[in-house]
Parts: C-alpha cells; sequence; structure tokens
C-alpha cells in the first residue's frame, strides 16, 4: 500500500530524516516507535507531502507521490491524523467532519450522499461525536479533540491513515478507547500508520514494527521479534 | 575573542570613519546634503526598526513623529531661540511622551488594528499641523533659521558630523540596548506573549517603552531634520513619507542596526536616483543581478518554491526594462517604489542585511562570545527546608466559561516542599485550574492564597512575581532564542541596573552573572551542552526540559508542571524523573500534572484527582489507584476485549508492564 524508500527530510539547515525506508501492507497496522528527535513526526509529513522530501521516494499503491504536495497526496487516499490534534477550533464538530469530506464537494441541495454515509460511519464509530456534533471544536476535551482528528481523517475514506501520536496528553481511560477504535478499524480493514510513545501499546497493535534511531530505521520486526529482542526492550518499553 | 573584536567591531567602526571621513572627498553641497539625510534617516529607521523589527507590529506612526519632532524643534528655536542640543532633548523627550500616550491604548490592539490606529495618529498630526497655523505657520510652512551650537555657527559639513556623530550614540546605545533584558524581552514576547507574562516579565509595559523609545528617536531626528532642511510643509510628514520609511526598515532588514542604516541609505539615494537615467539603469540592473543570483541559486537548493524565486526576477525585470523605455523615470517614482517594496516582500522577506549576513556568517565564521562559568546553583537555586506549612489553598475556587463549570467549587491545599499529583480526565478542569493559579483566568469564586496572602487571579505578571512559576502543557518556548536566552529571560532578581545606564553599556557585568546562573539551571536539566541551541532545533524532549529549567529562573515558591511527560519516549521520562527529583530536594513545592499513572506514582506523596471541576478523590498513590471512582472515572478497567493472550500487554496500563 505504502513503500517509503531512502527518505530524507528537515528543516532548515538540519537534516533530520537521513535515509528512512518502511513498507505498508494492505489492512496492516505498521507501528514507528523511537526516542523523541529520532524523526517519526518528520517521517510522518514527509510521506503525506506537509514537508517536502528532499530525497526518496514514496509510493502509495504503486504510484510515485512524492513531492506532489499534501493537498494531492490527500486526494490520492492519503489521510494524516497530525500529532496534536490540530482541529479547526473556531468550526463546530460536524463541520470539522464534513471538511474531512473534501473528495464529495456538496452540492445544490445539500451535501453529497457519500459525504453523509461517512459522517454516519464516523458518528457510529464515535458516538460522543454525535452528541457534540453543534459544540465549538476548540472547547472540546483533548479526548474528544482526538476522536475528532481521528474521524475528520476517515471522511475522506482513504486508502491508509497516519496516526501521529494520538495518545499524546489523554488520560488513560480515553487512551484505551483510541486504541479500542485502532482495533476495531483494522478489524474492518483499514491500513494504518501509527506514531505512538506508548510504545507497549503500539506493539499490542501492531503488525509489523519499526524503530527509528537518528533519522533512520534502526530495527525492524514483528511485535513478537522486537519484545524479545534486549537493546529494544531497555530503550523504549521500560 | 579577537576575530569577532576585529570583524564585528571592526566593520561598525569603519562604517563611522568612512562615513565621516566622506565629506572630506567629496566637496559637493548636493551629495554632502544626501548624506546628512542619510544620518538622519539612521536614526529614525533604527527608532522604527523598534516596533517594526523587534516587536513585530507595523506602525505606520513614525513620519509623523518625524513631523512632530520636527515642528517643535522649529518653533523652539524661531520662538524662543533655543539652542541645537536642547532642541534635540525636547524634541526626543516630547516625541516619547507622546508614543507613550498613544501607545496605551494601540498596544492593546494586533497586527492590523494597530496599524490602523498608528495609521490614524498620522493622519491627525498631518491634518493638525496644517490646521494650527498660529503655531505652525499651517500650509505655507515654518522657515527655521539653523541655530547656534554652544555658541558657534555651525555649516553644512560640521552639521553632517553632528549628525553622524549622534546616529553613532544612537547605534551603540541601540546595541547596548538589545544585548541587554531589555533586547531578550522585545524578542520573548514576540514569540510567545503568554510565556512572557508567565515569567514575571510583562508583555504589554516593555511594548509600550519600546514604542515610546522608537518614538523617541523618531522625535530627536525630527529636530535634526527641521535644523538641515530650514523649511517644513505639514505635508512631508503624510503617508508618502510612512510609506518610505516603512520601505527602508523591510528594504535593509528587519532587527539589525545594519540594516537601518543601509535602509536609510537607500531611502535617501533612491529618490535621487530616479532623477538621472544612467544611474537608475545601473541600479535596477544590480537589483535585476540580484534577484537573479539568490532566485536562481534558491531554486537550485530546493530551499524557496517557483513564485518566491521567480516574482522578483519578474518585477526587477520590468524595473530594468521600464528604465530604458521611460523618459521620464521620476513620473513613475510611487510605481518603482511599489515594485521595490513587492520585491523584497517576496523574495527577501529578510531585507538586503539579512540575505547579506547569512552570506557573511557562511564566509567567517565568528564564535560567539565564550560562556562564563555556570554559578553554584546554591546560589541560583537555594535550598529550602520543608517545614511543612500550607502554600497554596484553594477554598471554592471555580471558574466557569458561560454554562460551563470547567472548575466547580474545588478546594485544595499543597504543602510546602511536597509533589502534589493533579490528575483528571481530559476536560475535568486540571487545565482551567491551573490557569487560574497562575493567573492567566480570573476566577469566577472561591478564594486563592499563597502562602496565606491572597491571589486575586487574572494577572500572569503579578502570579509569577508573587512566586508561581509554571510549564505549559503546548510548550511555549520563545523559539528563536538560545536555551541559553530563554533562561535568562526569566531570571529573577538578576537585573537591577535601570535603563539609562544599560545604554551606556553598564550592564555587561550583570548580564555575565545572569549567563552564569542560567548556566547552572541548564546543567540541573542536563542541557548544558545545549547553552547555544536555539530552542526550536532542540529535539521534543530537551524542550520540555528547558522549559522546566526557565521556570526554575524564577526561583519559584510553587512550580506547577502541566503534564511535562506527554509525548516523552521511554528513555526521557526517566530523565524527566531524575530531574523532578533534583527538583524536589532543593525543597520546591511542586504542582504535576500528569497522565502517566507511573510517573505521577513514582513521585508525588499526594495526588489529587478531579472530575468535571471537582474534586472527587485525594490521597496517596496507592489509595487513589484502589478508589473505584478514580477507577471508573479515569484510570479504566483492565481490556475486556485484549488481544490473544500473549500478543500484547494491556494499554491500560502502558508502562508499567514490561
Amino acid at each position: 500500500m505504502l513503500t517509503v524508500t531512502d527518505l530524507h527530510a528537515g528543516y532548515g539547515l538540519s537534516e533530520v530524516l537521513v535515509g528512512a525506508s518502511l513498507e505498508v501492507k494492505p489492512g496492516t497496522i505498521v507501528a514507528l516507535i523511537g526516542a523523541n528527535g529520532a524523526g517519526k513526526t518528520t517521517t510522518m509529513r514527509a510521506i503525506s507531502g506537509t514537508l517536502a522530501p528532499t530525497r526518496g521516494q514514496v509510493r502509495l499503491a504503486g504510484s510515485r507521490v512524492d513531492g506532489l504536495g499534501a493537498a494531492r497526496i490527500a486526494r490520492l487516499g492519503l489521510a494524516h491524523a497530525p500529532e496534536g490534534r490540530k482541529v479547526f477550533g473556531p468550526l463546530s464538530t460536524e463541520d470539522n467532519l464534513l471538511l474531512g469530506a473534501f473528495r464529495w464537494l456538496p452540492h445544490l441541495f445539500g451535501f453529497h450522499r457519500q459525504a453523509r454515509q461517512a459522517l454516519a460511519r464516523v458518528y457510529d464509530l464515535f458516538p460522543r461525536l454525535a452528541e457534540r456534533r453543534a459544540q465549538l471544536a476548540g472547547t472540546l476535551s483533548g479526548g474528544e479533540q482526538q476522536m475528532l482528528a481521528i474521524g475528520r481523517a476517515l471522511m475522506a475514506r482513504p486508502k491508509i491513515m497516519l496516526l501521529d501520536e494520538p495518545s499524546m496528553g489523554l488520560a488513560p481511560v480515553i487512551v484505551q478507547e483510541v486504541f479500542r477504535t485502532i482495533r476495531r478499524l483494522k478489524a474492518e480493514g483499514m491500513t494504518m500508520l501509527l506514531v505512538e510513545q506508548f510504545a507497549s501499546a503500539a506493539l499490542g497493535v501492531a503488525d509489523h514494527v519499526y524503530v527509528m534511531e537518528r533519522g533512520r530505521v534502526a530495527v525492524s520486526g514483528t511485535p513478537d521479534e522486537l519484545r524479545r529482542d534486549p537493546r529494544v526492550l531497555a530503550a523504549y518499553l521500560g | 575573542m579577537l576575530k569577532r573584536l576585529v570583524l564585528v567591531r571592526g566593520a561598525e567602526i569603519a562604517l563611522f570613519v568612512v562615513l565621516g571621513a566622506l565629506p572630506l572627498a567629496v566637496h559637493s553641497p548636493y551629495a554632502l546634503a544626501l548624506l546628512t539625510l542619510l544620518a538622519i534617516y539612521g536614526v529614525v529607521l533604527i527608532g522604527l526598526d523598534v516596533t517594526v523589527g523587534y516587536l513585530g507590529q507595523v506602525n505606520l506612526a513614525q513620519a509623523a513623529m518625524l513631523g512632530l519632532g520636527a515642528y517643535l524643534a522649529g518653533i523652539a528655536v524661531t520662538r524662543y531661540g533655543v539652542g541645537i542640543p536642547l532642541a534635540i532633548v525636547l524634541s526626543g523627550g516630547f516625541c516619547t511622551l507622546v508614543g507613550a500616550l498613544l501607545a496605551l491604548p494601540a498596544l492593546r490592539l494586533e497586527g492590523p488594528q494597530f496599524a490602523l490606529a498608528t495609521l490614524s495618529f498620522t493622519a491627525l498630526c498631518a491634518t493638525a499641523l496644517n490646521e494650527l497655523e498660529w503655531l505652525t505657520n499651517g500650509a505655507q510652512g515654518l522657515q527655521i533659521p539653523r541655530p547656534l551650537l554652544l555658541g558657534h555657527e555651525v555649516d553644512a559639513r560640521a552639521f553632517f558630523w553632528l549628525c553622524t556623530a549622534i546616529l553613532a550614540l544612537v547605534w551603540l546605545a541601540m546595541r547596548n540596548l538589545l544585548s541587554s533584558q531589555w533586547g531578550r524581552a522585545f524578542e520573548a514576547l514576540r514569540d510567545s506573549p503568554i510565556a512572557t507574562d508567565a515569567m514575571g516579565v510583562g508583555t504589554y509595559r516593555h511594548k509600550v517603552a519600546g514604542f515610546a523609545f522608537g518614538s523617541g528617536l523618531g522625535g530627536a531626528a525630527g529636530a535634526l531634520y527641521a535644523f538641515d532642511l530650514r523649511y517644513l510643509q505639514p505635508q512631508t510628514f503624510d503617508y508618502g513619507l510612512t510609506v518610505t520609511l516603512l520601505l527602508g526598515v523591510v528594504l535593509g532588514g528587519r532587527k539589525s542596526l545594519w540594516g537601518a542604516v543601509v535602509g536609510a541609505a537607500l531611502v535617501a539615494l533612491l529618490p535621487n536616483l530616479l532623477s538621472s537615467p544612467p544611474l537608475f539603469r545601473a541600479f535596477s540592473g544590480i537589483a535585476f543581478a540580484l534577484a537573479l543570483v539568490s532566485g536562481v541559486r534558491g531554486l537550485v537548493r530546493r530551499k524557496t518554491d517557483a513564485f518566491r524565486a521567480l516574482a522578483p526576477i519578474a518585477v526587477t525585470l520590468t524595473l530594468v526594462i521600464g528604465s530604458f523605455l521611460a523618459s521620464n523615470i521620476e513620473d513613475w517614482r510611487r510605481a518603482i517604489f511599489a515594485l521595490l517594496l513587492f520585491s523584497v516582500v517576496v523574495g527577501l522577506p529578510e531585507g538586503l542585511m539579512g540575505f547579506a549576513s547569512a552570506g557573511l556568517a557562511r564566509l567567517f565564521r565568528v564564535a560567539p562570545p565564550d560562556l562564563p562559568p555556570p554559578a553554584a546553583l546554591e546560589q541560583v537555586l537555594p535550598a529550602r527546608a520543608p517545614d511543612g506549612s500550607v502554600l497554596l489553598e484553594l477554598a471554592g475556587l471555580s471558574r466557569h466559561f458561560g454554562d460551563v463549570r470547567a472548575v466547580d467549587g474545588v478546594d485544595l491545599t499543597v504543602k510546602a516542599g511536597t509533589i502534589h499529583g493533579l490528575i483528571g480526565p481530559n476536560g475535568s478542569g486540571k487545565s482551567t485550574l491551573v490557569n487560574v493559579v497562575s493567573g492567566l483566568y480570573t476566577p469566577s469564586g472561591g478564594q486563592l492564597r499563597l502562602r496565606g496572602a491572597a491571589l486575586r487571579g487574572g494577572k500572569p505578571v503579578a502570579a509569577a512575581r508573587a512566586g508561581i512559576a509554571r510549564t505549559f502543557q503546548n510548550l511555549q518556548l520563545f523559539g528563536g532564542m538560545t536555551a541559553l536566552d530563554n533562561v535568562m529571560v526569566a531570571l529573577r532578581g538578576a537585573w537591577r541596573v535601570p535603563l539609562p545606564l544599560v545604554l551606556l553599556g553598564l550592564g555587561r557585568l550583570e548580564e555575565l552573572r545572569g549567563q552564569a546562573a542560567a548556566l547552572a539551571l541548564l546543567e540541573l536539566v542536563s542541557l548544558r551542552g545545549e547553552a547555544r541551541t536555539r530552542a526550536a532545533d532542540l529535539t521534543y524532549g530537551a524542550q520540555r526540559f528547558l522549559e522546566i529549567a526557565r521556570a526554575l529562573a524564577r526561583r519559584p515558591d510553587l512550580l506547577i508542571l502541566d503534564e511535562p511527560a506527554a509525548g516523552l519516549a521511554q528513555p526521557d521520562v526517566q530523565r524527566l524523573l531524575e530531574i523532578i527529583r533534583r527538583i524536589h530536594q532543593r525543597g520546591i513545592t511542586t504542582v504535576l500534572i500528569e497522565h502517566h499513572m507511573d510517573v505521577v506514582s513514582e513521585l508525588c506523596e499526594i495526588v489529587t484527582v478531579l472530575d468535571g471541576g471537582k474534586v472527587i478523590a485525594e490521597g496517596s498513590p496507592a489509595e487513589i489507584k484502589r478508589d473505584a471512582k478514580v477507577i471508573t472515572a479515569y484510570l479504566g478497567a483492565a481490556e475486556p476485549d485484549a488481544p490473544a493472550p500473549g500478543a500484547a500487554p494491556a494499554p491500560s496500563a502502558p508502562a508499567e508492564t514490561p
């Protein structure tokens, strides 16, 4: 579904990614773990086009998308739920979601049927969002905003979803709910690339794990293999 | 050290020596008049750069300040026979005062609103100067004799030297100011006004002072302007001049003394370039070459997008073609100014000096001055013995937003010397509570006492000065400043030298002491090696630790850490635990808001749990973990639909299970 080869990217003069490569197969969850500053979020941003890669290839379902720009890549079916949620604060929950359905423009008689279906599906997945549909997104709690960010990404019916730190700053009870949702989406066949600080939680849902160090992939394997790797165990699983 | 002295100071000295020596080589009175204008504009633009560059606000009032200063000096000379020095002091002082009065309301506004407020002030001044005929002689203009300087006649050349000397003094004073705590405060309040207030620095006060200071420079330059031209007309100080001055600052390069003088040279010389077609052709040719080089270089290195690179090339090419087609270039003056401003804003957002200094920095690597050895931690952060007394006391504290009761009658006691945990589901009111205690929000009801003294709330600066320091859940670092400067902004009680002495350069010793103290705090969070790194370039974990060091610089009685472990990977969480333990050893009371339950149980003696804006439980971490209400609302039960056994530890206890 997604193949990344020798990806380089950075900010200004500092190069953060120095040749990251990874692969996400359809219907699987791939987790990206590593220390702060290892380049996990930068990898996500370089894949989704919010940061232009300086070298390397990104292939989405076989065709190259690197350098296309975030808007084009999103239209090709890649949804990015960024770190820190980034919901549109002054808009209502429902408007935030409908903005996610950019693939189906509203027509003369209201919203497109596909957009309505996507909305119903998201509300089914997150009943809390249905309760808060008219509330301004900026006034939602952190957990609700995270659900909204995931829901908004789902609205475009993406082929693959990038989830960056979905548990950040959330209460344990909400973290559990987020991971339940991730499992449910996986059961429905969604492909996901997940960045997560809670390495043990990430390993619990992932089919394959990449450990990043200083801008490239240091170790990779199935969660079971990594749990047996003493180095990974000491450094990331505490 | 020597290299720095030679290259940086040497260049400044060379500038003024060359400028001062020019009249000896150039004898044309016309050239001398241009040079004098250059020196005067230099002072005006350095003043304007305080607001436009350092405060980051579009200030459209500087032309009016120049006008007010000029007219005041003119009137003082014609009516009262005042001499040059007194006239300069009068104009400068008057415009400082006017600037402060204008800034008090105007700087409550931001961005376009502030620009409009200053624009209307310019309109007001131009009209007043025109209509107050008994005072200003109205549209007929005011003739001014050039007054005596300490009893001597001043010829054109001597007057030029006087203006250059004043420019040099202003340059020196400004450099001293910017390398002091004032300069850091200006930087900081642009990066994060919230954190600037929370560190007890006072955003609004510094903005007003900066604006008044810059206006004062405009006024003082106005006096020189009056004695230079010796004929004043109200319409001189109108929108045209406003835009010209702004062009000078932006074209020369913001936040740079060199930029202001380069901008002044361009603004003073440009109108005269336009009157001579060959000169203008040469000028536009150079501009085109510059745009071509920087644009192509940016494209090749993939640093700029196509629009940014090509637009200035197209515009300057238009200038070159236009310079050969147009018969009278002066008629096109405004259009040319507009085109130049456009291409600079697009192609050289940092201005000419910003562009040049990036290149110069690559050519000559000048090491920053050495740092002093760190101070003893005991001096910077004296250890206190916890006496078990009550430090913070909240009684029935509440904060409502409309119908939402974010904090609803919270009673809470924090004992001195403890680490007090505060947990609760998202939206339970933890952040609101912290914002009330640290003064960002005014409480809707209830009492807030620190060491028995009531705090009214709603004033972050007051809370900071009372001894409360905090970090922010969404980092609020001063991203463009170094780690060292971030800490130095917050240093409490380190800055005692008054402003006039700082301008004279007598703040150096204090500055070194401040650096030593800040280094000691950076060492405490293991960031001493990153002292010179820009905060924005630090890794995420290091940024979290830097915020803690910055808060400690307040030498706080109460330290509030708002989710310090959020987004930290396991190794960094361990470092964080170590840092908090070190802080605890110094006897500082800490309120810790955190979602990582392992961090909370590891550190806290007592934990308060909030839900729906109310306290639902309080006790030791072990008691809290057993509390049924806390389990339902916050911790959650073990996963019922957990994956197959052996596949994964349940995410409910994320970092507790290995």
